[in-house]
């Protein structure tokens, strides 16, 4: 059943799920453009947002999939739709739209940011043509360039570019130089993500059948840690694990999420999370337009968090962040009212081991303990419930 | 019913030569089931059973058959059909007058059979060989039949050919049961004499009595007795299995049935106990009941060890229905309060662990299964060592003994050399060879017990394809070179994974467990040391690195509920560990050790 519509200042996704062509690593939901009914599904995307998307969003993020793909009377025709239903041009203090080269020029980021949007940011993945054909991505090394010149041209002045390291074959290779590069152009934002084998992915299945390899932990280690220090050294703070940013220009949807805050997903397989509930859209593109379509809401499944297993969460989320978790404050995102907080106490003890340090009444992962983020933040988590245990016969 | 037209029967075979098979044809044959209501293999009910294809408990089906036009009650005495349980088959072949010797045609006699008919025989049964599946390509009828009397010493020319499948020749194995295997003897007048072959717990009636009438007429209402514990009980029900259970209003000398009564627990119930009338005259007591001897000892122990409750009430509600287990508590440094339980053999110990993992959703850490070895002291007296935390060092003792058991394995020729070869690498006594026929032989070797728990039995399996098969009984205790094989965790000793062994598979063994323990306890934030050793000498070592990275790159809105589950089921794995000093040690690494099923 459609959920009442958030409160108002609630941030805002939206996911456009086509895409030139799936890369090999992607897991998230997208499909390949050709032959799909783009027009048919933006209708749908649009009638979903006048249903559920929350007044005056403090932040709007359009990711995908490429939104980028779209033709400029595509993205208006959304974005219209969008400041209509929600007021976003007047209340986000961010408006972030996700690109690749091969679909962005001047034109369309002008068109962009006559639309209200602030802050593009641009799939460069790789400098190498080698490994870009190994990701399946679309487009040269050149055109990741071209794309983000024009995208400055058009005025533009908030870029992030998006890279992975540690791509198969690339051990000992200059992934420093390539960051270099990267750096060089001046972005305001960097994300830097160490490759992943997701589930259900070409990569992972390529991992299986032995056709290609992981670098390894410690030549992964070396790149996370060589990317740090080569980000701060271009005045790029990293604030999250894999993201890098001038001081004012960390992505504050992304924040958002890393604090355990509300936001609206709209679109297939879009995930909302309002008040410790946590729902998402179906992904069938077919029977998420029959479903928004009836004005049934698309939502395919949920979950409620409550007490010490959103209070885990949201520590598990905000150790990401450099600044890390203030007790108080995930109490409160937790809603968290008993007297004891086992997650603060948990965070002592870690602390005490050197797991963690403190600093301005922040609980954050060291320089060193960062590459065990997942090991030590799990400890937040509260195991799911013991599924009920039938009762045994006593004895006589 | 006359007791001459009474016949009381077993089928002995061996595991997948159509035993169930069989009765379920007997059973449709003869009507006793409908059609509809067969399932296939109705005489094992327990889950457990149907899935591994083999009869735990004894069961009987009471039949009726015509033969020239007189109706016959035909007695199935169902006997299970591994070697874990021979006290239960004795008893049971104790009930009948003769056996049904089922031969698959194209597997041959096999080492349990062999065993199994020898038991029969020892009763002065008559055999009726039948060889089964003659309807399958590679059936070799003649060559098995030569098989059964080069083994078994019995005429074999006339055996009946069937197919327990189709039903083809299974009536001509009614009949011959008419005719050859004699009917019960016994006054239904004379004082009442039954055998207890058998018990189950039910869990809405109590303990059901399964009986065989030597002697006497038992009646509804009647107040009986055990002959060895003396405890009266009246018959509130009596009746025979058709194959469902069928109230009646008397049982006479020859018939098979059971009793209902007020029995609480399968304790109460001794198999092999003779049940009487209590007004009646003394009665001699049927031959023999024997306590249930343990040869294989294991511990368990809850994960949790707020389970420890509960595990305690799962072993007492599984030992009134498996008089067999024992337990008793046990306390390990390693791994906090859990029991010590004595099993039968090695298929017993896996059957009792899955019903607590199935039918009472343990989580349980099992340890390896030990022998019971045997100290003397210096006084000449002797002790039993049930566990290797038991055994106190070398100076407090003067010798160390372990049980030897008298290993029977059927193979086919091409093997023997190789197991010669597996039997002396596991300390075995050639005893002898017999050629069954051109293509079978039997070896007979004296092979200590822990060998056989310890890897012999799979390798037996392994080397002959899975053709060979192999009984044992134990025969005595011998001295030999022990020592105690010690596992150290970060310097930490971990009892639960120590064993006895012989001094020179130690080195071997303890580099086995290390590789096995290395590849399944998880990496730490620290670097764990294994180390094996005897006494004080280290006799092998592994590392496990320190956990280095393990970091999420991605994470966004769509992505939390995805990722969080998966550490929290990671996490959920955790519960399955047991803290060794600040290492986690998980289940699977104990298991691994075990060489038992990962899980």
């Amino acid at each position: 059943m459609p959920q009442e519509r958030a409160p108002s200042g609630t941030s805002l996704y939206v996911h456009l799920p086509f895409c030139q062509a799936k890369c090999h690593y992607c897991d998230f939901f997208s499909l390949p453009a050709e032959g799909q009914d783009i027009g048919g599904t933006l209708d749908a995307i649009v009638a979903e947002s006048a249903q559920r998307s929350p007044r005056s969003p403090r932040t709007l993020f359009i990711g995908g999939g490429t939104p980028s793909l779209l033709s400029i009377a595509e993205l208006r025709y959304l974005l219209d739709a969008l400041e209509e239903h929600t007021g976003f041009r007047a209340s986000s203090s961010e408006t972030t739209l996700e690109c690749n080269p091969e679909s962005l020029d001047r034109d369309k980021a002008a068109a962009l940011l006559d639309l209200g949007v602030t802050r593009l940011s641009i799939g460069f993945q790789s400098l190498d043509p080698k490994v870009l054909e190994l990701f399946g991505r679309v487009h040269t090394t050149d055109q990741s360039l071209r794309a983000y010149d024009a995208a400055r041209q058009a005025g533009v002045r908030s870029l992030n570019i998006d890279m992975i390291f540690a791509a198969p074959g690339t051990e000992g290779s200059s992934w420093g130089t390539a960051l270099g590069r990267v750096l060089d152009l001046e972005p305001e934002h960097l994300s830097a993500y160490n490759l992943a084998f997701e589930e259900d992915t070409v990569f992972s299945r390529w991992l299986d059948q032995g056709r290609i390899k992981r670098m390894g932990d410690d030549a992964e280690l070396e790149l996370l840690y060589q990317t740090r220090a080569a980000a701060r050294a271009a005045g790029l703070e990293p604030y999250e694990i894999s993201n890098f940013a001038r001081a004012g220009e960390e992505c504050a949807h992304n924040l958002g999420y890393w604090a355990n805050k509300s936001y609206v997903g709209i679109g297939p397989s879009a995930v909302s999370c309002v008040q410790g509930r946590r729902a998402g859209n179906a992904k069938a593109l077919q029977t998420y337009r029959r479903r928004v379509g009836e004005g049934t809401g698309a939502e395919a499944w949920s979950e409620q968090l409550e007490g010490a297993a959103r209070l885990g969460e949201t520590w598990w989320l905000g150790l990401r962040t450099q600044r890390g978790v203030k007790p108080s404050e995930a109490r409160e995102t937790a809603g968290w009212q008993e007297h004891h907080d086992p997650a603060e106490t948990r965070a002592r003890a870690l602390a005490g081991e050197g797991l963690l340090e403190e600093s301005r009444g922040c609980f954050c992962l060291t320089e060193q303990s960062l590459a065990l983020a997942d090991h030590i933040s799990a400890e937040f988590l509260v195991a799911p419930p013991t599924p009920s245990r039938s009762s045994s016969l006593s004895a006589p | 019913m006359d007791a001459q037209y009474i016949r009381n029967f077993s089928i002995i075979a061996h595991i997948d030569h159509g035993k169930s098979t069989l009765a379920d044809r007997m059973l449709e044959i003869t009507g006793s089931v409908k059609a509809r209501d067969m399932r296939a293999q109705i005489l094992d009910d327990m889950e457990l059973e149907r899935e591994r294809g083999i009869t735990i408990k004894a069961r009987a089906v009471t039949i009726y058959h015509e033969y020239k036009g007189q109706r016959y009650e035909l007695n199935l005495i169902d006997t299970p059909g591994h070697v874990d349980f021979s006290y239960e088959v004795e008893k049971s072949l104790q009930a009948c007058e003769g056996a049904v010797l089922l031969v698959d045609a194209s597997q041959g006699v096999e080492a349990q059979t062999v065993a199994n008919a020898y038991l029969a025989m020892e009763q002065e049964h008559e055999i009726l060989p039948v060889l089964n599946k003659v309807d399958l390509a590679h059936a070799r009828p003649d060559e098995i039949a030569e098989e059964i009397e080069n083994s078994l010493a019995i005429e074999a020319t006339d055996a009946l050919c069937i197919s327990a499948k189709t039903g083809e020749g299974v009536p001509a194995v009614l009949d011959r049961i008419v005719e050859r295997i004699p009917c019960p003897t016994g006054d239904p007048e004379a004082p009442l004499q039954a055998l207890i072959f058998d018990a189950v717990f039910d869990e809405y009636r109590g303990v059901i009595v399964y009986l065989r009438l030597f002697s006497g007429t038992l009646k509804n209402r009647d107040l009986a007795k055990m002959v060895s514990t003396g405890t009266e009980y009246e018959a509130l029900e009596i009746g025979r299995f058709q194959p469902k259970m069928k109230k009646c209003d008397e049982l006479t000398a020859g018939e098979v049935g059971y009793l209902v009564s007020n029995i609480k627990q399968l304790g109460d119930v001794r198999v092999g106990d003779t049940l009487t009338h209590s007004k009646g005259p003394d009665v001699e007591p049927l031959e023999g009941y024997q306590e249930p001897q343990h040869m294989v000892y294991a511990d368990f122990y809850p994960t949790s060890p707020g389970d420890y409750e509960r595990l305690r009430d799962a072993l007492e509600t599984l030992s009134l229905s498996d008089s067999s287990l024992s337990f008793f508590p046990e306390t390990s440094d390693a791994l906090g309060f859990g029991f010590r339980c004595g099993f039968l053999g090695l298929l017993h110990m896996e059957i009792i662990q899955q019903r607590l993992e199935r039918e009472h959703d343990m989580d349980m850490i099992q340890t390896a299964p030990s022998v019971t070895y045997r100290i003397q002291l210096a006084d000449g007296s002797e002790q039993d060592i049930r566990s290797p935390g038991q055994l106190p060092e070398p100076d407090k003792y003067e010798a160390l003994l372990e049980p030897i058991v008298r290993a029977s394995m059927m193979i086919p020729t091409e093997f023997i050399g190789v197991l010669m070869q597996i039997a002396n690498d596991h300390r075995g006594i050639f005893v002898r060879q017999d050629h069954l026929s051109p293509t079978r032989v039997q070896l007979v070797y004296d092979i200590p017990l822990a060998e056989i728990i310890y890897d012999f039995y799979d390798k037996l399996k392994s080397a002959t394809r899975g053709y060979g098969t192999l009984n044992y009984e134990i025969i005595k205790y011998n001295h030999d070179k022990l020592v105690k094989l010690r596992l150290l965790v970060n310097g930490d000793d971990v009892d639960a994974l120590s064993s006895i062994c012989h001094e020179s598979q130690a080195q071997q063994r303890g580099r086995a467990i290390l590789k096995k323990l290395r590849k399944n306890i998880p990496r730490h934030l620290f670097e764990v040391r294994l180390q094996a050793a005897v006494g004080a000498k280290i006799i092998a070592r592994e590392n496990i690195a320190a956990l280095r990275k393990d970091v999420t790159a991605k994470c966004y809105g769509g992505d939390i509920s995805r990722k969080r589950k998966l550490l929290e089921k990671q996490k959920a794995g955790k519960r399955r560990m047991r803290q060794i000093g600040n290492v986690d040690i998980p289940q699977k690494a104990f298991l691994s050790v075990l060489g038992g099923d990962e899980k």
